[in-house]
């Protein structure tokens, strides 16, 4: 992992779907946005469990917590937790076939949620009931593209 | 979630507000293709809808500007009133006008990114303001720009009164965007749907006044002890460019409390 690994197109994928989060969108439609900054995530993590663990999820995660303007750290430990289960799994969960890993990585966004719900609320913030899984069936859809984008980029830089 | 105990700490506000700018400019720049497509609309428009366009507001103007006058005229006779009565002269807010440069992405919370900041003299808890009535506050600041909660959210909380009678209570918001509910108004009380509710002052943060929503629903089960109150804001909540912040001078009840 020494000299030239190109980190930075982990950085600017990131990036870029942290700019897709930020996009306008009506009141009633962002329930349904794709969390895309979740999937690039668990992407490079999957690729690269080496490299994007715990503490790159926490990053991003606060990332997107400031720009939701939310409880700081809520969706980061969701995210922190979901990674576990990915870094414990990845030779696994990479050998599945497209479906079974589209509903896996549904089934651990949903997980992130959950737990950044469950933080957000016991300190009083966020919704009631269950409305906010609603990105996750768009999110399994958005898993099957996104893999084969990010693959891409990947062998084209030679990100190792 | 350790950072989550600071999150008010003094030594965290300089990060706090760097973030929030930074975040700022994410949604700005997010967005930028859109108003881009905007302002290409807006260029493009033809000239005869210019100019109904032009019409139209030429009527309104001359319509507000009727009404103003007769505003100036009792605003005064009501300041020599409150003299007579011997109690503070309630004086009007000034506005300032800021750009909305995005909703925050959190789809359960109803928070405005505004594109003025505390450079420009913005401050926690500004009321803000829409063309028709009370949109929210500002919970918080960066060096230039600035994020509004609006009155619907579902930790957001205003004093209000019947305009008709002055009947109290508290308006707070659901997390639903046209929905408002004044919770422990007893049975008895005197309020029809369409009143209006404006902001009763209390509580010191929002000048009185301001019209905040319109009762659409009563509901009285039987044997409860209050009415559930269902409302709509009078302000646009949704939709619309800009907001006006206001720029308080000395009210009644200012700094009663924080």
């Amino acid at each position: 992992m020494i000299g030239v690994n190109n980190g930075w197109v982990i950085a600017s994928s990131l990036l870029v779907t942290l700019l897709f989060h930020a996009a306008p969108l009506p009141l009633e439609w962002r329930w349904f946005r794709p969390e895309l900054v979740m999937l690039t995530l668990f992407y490079w993590s999957l690729a690269l469990p080496h490299k994007v663990g715990i503490v790159s999820a926490a990053v991003t995660g606060l990332m997107v917590d400031v720009l939701n303007g939310s409880a700081v750290g809520a969706l980061a430990m969701g995210m922190v937790v979901a990674d576990v289960f990915i870094l414990l799994n990845y030779q696994r969960i990479r050998q599945f076939d497209g479906l079974q890993q589209s509903i896996t990585l549904a089934v651990l966004v949903a997980l992130a949620l959950l737990v950044e719900h469950w933080l957000m609320r016991a300190v009083g913030l966020g919704g009631t009931g269950l409305t906010f899984l609603w990105s996750v069936p768009l999110t399994l859809l958005c898993w099957l593209p996104l893999r084969e984008i990010l693959r891409g980029l990947r062998r084209q830089f030679e990100v190792l | 979630m350790s950072l989550f105990w600071f999150r008010d700490s003094e030594y965290l506000r300089g990060a706090r507000t760097v973030a929030l700018d930074t975040s700022a400019a994410a949604y700005s720049l997010a967005s930028s293709p859109l108003r881009a497509v905007e302002a290409t609309d807006d260029y493009l428009q033809s000239r005869q809808s210019l100019r109904e366009e032009n019409a139209r507001l030429r009527q309104e103007n001359l319509v507000l500007k009727g009404r103003t006058q007769r505003l100036a005229a009792v605003l005064a006779e009501n300041t020599r009133y409150k003299a007579l009565l011997n109690s503070t002269a309630m004086l009007e807010g000034d506005v300032m006008v800021a750009e909305v440069i995005a909703t925050a992405a959190d789809p359960a919370r109803h928070i405005l990114v505004l594109d003025k900041g505390e450079s420009q003299g913005v401050r926690e808890g500004q009321p803000l303001l829409g063309a028709d009535g009370l949109m929210g506050q500002i919970v918080q600041l960066g060096e230039s720009t600035s994020r509004a909660l609006l009155v619907t959210d579902a930790i957001h909380a205003v004093p209000v009164q019947v305009l008709r009678n002055g009947v109290r209570g508290i308006a707070e918001g659901t997390g639903d965007i046209d929905r408002l509910i004044v919770r422990h108004v007893a049975t008895t009380t005197d309020i029809v749907v369409g009143d209006t509710l404006v902001t009763s002052g209390l509580g010191g943060r929002f000048p009185p006044g301001y019209p905040v929503a319109e009762v659409t629903a009563i509901t009285a089960e039987p044997g409860a002890a209050f009415l559930t109150v269902t409302s709509r804001p009078m302000a646009q909540l949704d939709r619309g460019r800009h907001v006006m912040l206001v720029v308080d001078k000395p009210t009644i009840a200012a700094s009663a409390d924080r």
